[in-house]
């Protein structure tokens, strides 16, 4: 797999590349600023480009910026967004608009290579990507009277896995259950939410997305 | 009671000087202008007694100004012309009125010009007058009567020129012919001068200087047609220019007369001035009061702070005084209590000012200590903006350092570890993997308490992406429902949203139910309602501050289940 790395603190982006070319994967490019992203993009047409959110100059979100404006102009470079940020905003900036070939980790998960070349795949095969951590925290936040306490532990657990951006596939490796299982358990899901049954998949992943935020 | 007696004196002399004039005109209305018709004669007497009697009582009213004998000189000045008349028999009267026949239009251009003070308002006024001084009184009126004979000019029954030197028949033709040229000249720029000054004189004044300046036209008009001749004879042209300025000149006393109208008005105005004060207007509410009371609807009323001298509003806040307005200082014991900016010449009449300055005494002095007060609260509440803000921006800063120098920090030495860990795998030394592992994970910890921390600090998300966003996340990590009514996706300035924000922050950090937070642009303010069952756990002095500092208000309304809900208002600009 090919990937470009755009990250501002050059410890951080040599050492990541390192990592990853450590674990066969193909780095073709290295950015320090939004502008030098694209152009690397623009010459070497990556799978995935790892991109942070902080950037100069102002370092709140030229990164994100950078990472929509790659997913409009080069529809099949997939992107993966590194960041510090929690909120569920940030992400659903990025997944909302593109959904597919897109993720969002937090900064953390750069040290956890399986997590993190395992999303950088996902991405390549078109899926989205959403850092579990966020998500917990988007199905685990107080809610009043919710449906979502109707849902058993394993429902929880695989309507986590949904929001996460995993396909039926994915979520029998994660859970090691039977595709059958899988199908039944997301369609009881939904039926609790009130979420229409929708086959499409990004389509599934924005509407569990916005019924945990809403 | 002198003055009276003066004034009387005068009065009565100028009624005598009316009559005498006005007979030796029809002893031979020939001569002049007013003896030809009973309406000229009329004219005669009303323009000069008109001025003669208006420069008197202003005199009297106000004997410091030259206005006053300015007028009434002028008024004597208007019968001299008829002087020039061989049936007036008297050498010494035949003589005056040759040496002074035009003294009339500059006594009355420097008498408006100087309406009602006495004073010139320009050096430019000043030139121009001296010009029409010495054109009308030596050059029309001494230096040719020094070498004009009228008997030797073909004038028999003439009295004598008591000023005749020798005749030179031609010299004084010569000069009465410059004086005429000159005379257009003066007598139009001195219109022009009354026509500047009454584009900015307030209105009495106004209506004295138009008249004024008609007049002068008037006397333009009567050069212009005797340019070629030397001297202003009595065709019917001539004499209807002569009526012209009559009735400019009653004009004249008429506007006078209305500006002493206005005065007494204004007078018993300041008797209302009493009353209306008697019942202690609203903060701001003298200024409607003076306003109404002087007639200038954009009347300003600032008051001078103690220590700095700075003007203020009746509210504290500052202003700065028009361009181009008048200003009057309201004084009380050598110390100014409160500026007024007004349409100039609308309180020339010191004994007025004074007048409002008494009757208002107790109602300015109150509002200017009003004012004062209210500039020093302003003063207060502005620093503590400035302080909230201060430590806001500081928790901003934090934040960032946290986020993008320690934590990337972390992040970068647990990349480092992991890249060692592969090494060490790599090179079959196995044993410390497992330390390395956990130092891992402890960095992972590590780095996830920096990021809450850092958090807890500024949320970055409401400078990022405003109240909306930041409220929203807040519901993520809050340990209750929060349950979101409403709110606003516009972005309002730092202060009004990280106060708003605090709010909610604070409302939630204590609540042990569910919070409804409605936000919502009202005009002129945001308001952040949260209903909480905790209301009684709030930190309500931190929250006013934070408020207060912003002009805001923290009102806590309970219902009827118990609950309370907190509401915030922030004033700002919609």
């Amino acid at each position: 797999m090919r990937v470009v790395i755009a990250d501002d603190e050059t410890l951080l982006r040599e050492g990541l590349a390192r990592l990853l070319a450590d674990a066969g994967l193909d780095v073709v490019g290295k950015a320090g600023t939004a502008e030098e992203l694209m152009r690397r993009v623009e010459l070497t047409r990556p799978d995935v480009a790892i991109v942070d959110i902080r950037m100069p100059p102002t370092h709140t979100d030229e990164g994100l910026v950078a990472a929509q404006e790659i997913r409009r102009s080069h529809p099949s470079v997939g992107v993966l967004v590194l960041s510090h940020y929690v909120e569920s905003r940030y992400a659903m900036r990025l997944l909302e608009e593109h959904p597919e070939r897109s993720g969002y980790l937090l900064k953390e998960r750069v040290s956890d290579l399986a997590v993190l070349v395992d999303a950088l795949e996902r991405i390549a095969d078109g899926e989205c990507v959403l850092d579990p951590t966020i998500v917990s925290r988007l199905v685990r936040r107080p809610r009043e009277e919710s449906p979502l306490d109707e849902l058993t532990e394993r429902e929880r657990e695989v309507l986590a896995l949904i929001a996460e951006g995993h396909s039926n596939d994915g979520i029998c490796k994660q859970l090691f259950l039977s595709p059958k299982t899988v199908e039944t358990h997301v369609r009881h899901i939904l039926l609790k939410l009130g979420i229409g049954e929708t086959h499409e998949y990004h389509r599934r992943v924005l509407a569990v997305l916005a019924y945990l935020r809403g | 009671m002198r003055r009276w007696t003066i004034a009387v004196g005068v009065a009565a002399l100028g009624v005598a000087a009316g009559l005498f004039t006005l007979g030796v005109a029809r002893d031979d209305p020939g001569y002049g202008f007013a003896g030809s018709s009973d309406a000229s004669g009329a004219a005669l007497l009303a323009a000069g007694w008109a001025l003669i009697g208006c420069g008197l009582a202003s005199w009297v009213r106000r004997p410091a100004s030259a206005f006053g004998p300015l007028l009434a000189a002028a008024g004597f000045a208007w019968f001299l012309p008829e002087w020039n008349n061989p049936a007036i028999g008297s050498a010494p009267a035949f003589t005056l009125g040759l040496a002074l026949y035009a003294a009339c239009p500059p006594l009355v251009a420097h008498a408006v010009l100087a309406y009602p003070g006495g004073r010139l308002g320009s050096r430019i006024e000043a030139g121009v007058l001296a010009v029409a001084y010495t054109g009308g009184l030596l050059v029309l009126g001494v230096l040719p009567a020094l070498v004009f004979d009228p008997q030797a000019e073909g004038c028999g029954q003439c009295p004598a020129n008591l000023l005749l030197v020798s005749d030179q028949g031609g010299v004084a033709e010569d000069l009465y012919r410059a004086g005429m040229y000159a005379g257009l000249g003066w007598a139009l720029a001195l219109s022009l001068l009354a026509v500047v000054k009454l584009t900015r004189a307030s209105r009495p004044r106004r209506s004295v200087l138009a008249a004024g300046a008609a007049y002068l036209v008037l006397v333009a008009a009567s050069f212009a047609v005797s340019l070629d001749r030397g001297f202003v004879s009595n065709g019917t042209l001539e004499r209807r220019l002569w009526l012209g300025q009559a009735v400019a000149l009653v004009a004249v006393a008429l506007g006078i007369v209305w500006s002493w109208v206005r005065a007494r008005r204004a007078r018993s105005a300041v008797a209302r001035l009493v009353v209306e004060l008697a019942q202690s207007p609203p903060p701001g509410g003298l200024r409607e009061v003076l306003s109404g009371i002087v007639g200038d609807p954009e009347l300003l009323l600032a008051y001078p702070l103690r220590e700095t001298g700075n003007l203020v509003d009746a509210h504290g806040r500052p202003v700065e005084l028009p361009a181009g307005r008048e200003t009057t200082s309201l004084m009380r014991d050598g110390r100014p209590v409160a500026v007024l900016a007004h349409k100039s010449g609308l309180l020339d009449d010191e004994q007025l000012v004074e007048d409002v300055t008494s009757a208002a005494r107790l109602a300015l002095e109150n509002e200017r200590l009003q004012a004062e007060i209210q500039a020093r609260l302003e003063e207060l509440r502005a620093s503590r903006a400035r302080i909230v803000e201060a430590g806001d921006a500081e928790r901003k800063r934090l934040e960032r350092d946290l986020h993008d120098g320690a934590q990337q920090r972390l992040v970068g030495l647990s990349l480092s570890l992991r890249l060692l860990r592969s090494q060490l795998a790599d090179g079959g030394d196995g044993e410390a993997l497992p330390q390395l592992a956990a130092a891992e994970t402890e960095l992972r910890n590590a780095t996830v308490e920096l990021r809450e921390l850092a958090h807890g600090i500024f949320p970055a998300v409401l400078a990022d992406e405003g109240l909306a966003a930041a409220v929203e996340a807040l519901a993520e990590e809050a340990r209750v429902p929060i349950r979101i009514r409403s709110l606003p996706e516009r972005r309002y300035d730092a202060p009004i949203e990280t106060a708003a924000y605090t709010v909610v922050a604070e409302a939630a950090r204590i609540a042990t139910s569910t919070l409804v937070v409605a936000a919502k642009a009202s005009p002129g303010a945001l308001v952040v309602e949260v209903e909480t069952q905790d209301g009684d756990a709030l930190d309500v002095a931190a929250l006013e501050d934070r408020l207060g500092a912003l002009d805001g208000r923290l009102v806590l309304v309970r219902t009827d289940n118990g609950r309370v809900t907190i509401r915030a208002e922030l004033p700002c600009a919609s």
